[in-house]
């Protein structure tokens, strides 16, 4: 067995498509139709072209459940998913630059600093820099 | 304040709050980082750092949750897979980044990867040239 996608429920998949492109900076890799305006749409790190693939699922617009726990989750400020970067303070400024709100600027805890930003699709999302 | 930042305050004074401690294997890690094509062992990182050889390898695997020599494999085969990718062969790899043998470089490099290091350098250096001519 191997770990290839990781899913993130989008109330909108081409509003996220357009942000974790062009704000964030990953890479489209597949886009397939699922019918009824759906696509099976997954994207790459552009620095790991060929490690796991980010899957934007339309979850919360189809299964109620998954809106529940996705607001839920908001609400309590809980990023579900992180990334990774080399330098939290350099992604927070470029980021915010683009517009990008941040509910959790730059901190650090222990070994770790992270920051926290809305994905504008219904999620927060943590970037993570090991120290 | 949000019931997650509640919660990380929470966690930073249950298990974050020994600065000195924190600021010593932040230290080692780097240390690590920066001499990984070295010979590095536990005596020699404790040695600078001034603490026992088994405090060090306890504080280190707490905070990093794994232990100082199995970070330093990783890094070393992270380091391995860029110098593979630029076309080095793999003996030459395997003395840059710090291993002593070729075998145990190859072992680990598949466990890690599911490759060996030079099916991984002709699946690199393919993609390379596809990118290359498209």
């Amino acid at each position: 067995m191997r770990v290839t996608i990781i899913s993130i429920p989008v109330l909108d998949q081409e509003k996220a498509l357009k942000f974790y492109t062009e704000k964030l900076g990953f890479i489209k890799k597949k886009d397939k139709p699922l019918g009824g305006g759906n696509r099976w749409l997954t994207l790459v790190s552009k620095e790991a072209q060929d490690g796991p693939e980010l899957l934007l699922e339309p979850a919360p617009n189809h299964f109620e459940p998954s809106k529940v726990y996705q607001d839920a989750l908001m609400e309590a400020g809980i990023p579900y998913t992180q990334f990774d970067v080399d330098n939290v303070d350099a992604e927070y400024e470029r980021l915010t630059e683009l517009g990008v709100k941040f509910s959790v600027k730059p901190s650090t805890m222990g070994t770790t600093k992270y920051a926290v930003f809305n994905d504008t699709c219904g999620n927060n999302i943590e970037l993570v820099q090991e120290l | 304040m949000t019931f997650y930042e509640k919660e990380l305050n929470r966690i930073n004074d249950l298990i974050y709050s020994n600065q000195g401690q924190i600021e010593t294997v932040i230290a080692v890690r780097c240390y690590i980082d920066n001499n990984c094509d070295l010979a590095l062992n536990l005596d020699f990182l404790s040695h600078i750092h001034f603490v026992s050889k088994y405090h060090l390898l306890r504080l280190f695997k707490r905070y990093y949750g794994l232990t100082p020599g199995q970070y330093l494999k990783g890094k070393r085969i992270e380091k391995s897979k860029e110098r593979l990718k630029n076309g080095m062969s793999v003996t030459e790899t395997c003395f840059a980044v710090g291993f002593e043998s070729v075998g145990s470089f190859s072992t680990l490099f598949k466990t890690r990867t599911g490759k060996s290091p030079t099916q991984y350098q002709k699946e690199q250096l393919s993609r390379s040239k596809l990118n290359f001519e498209s």
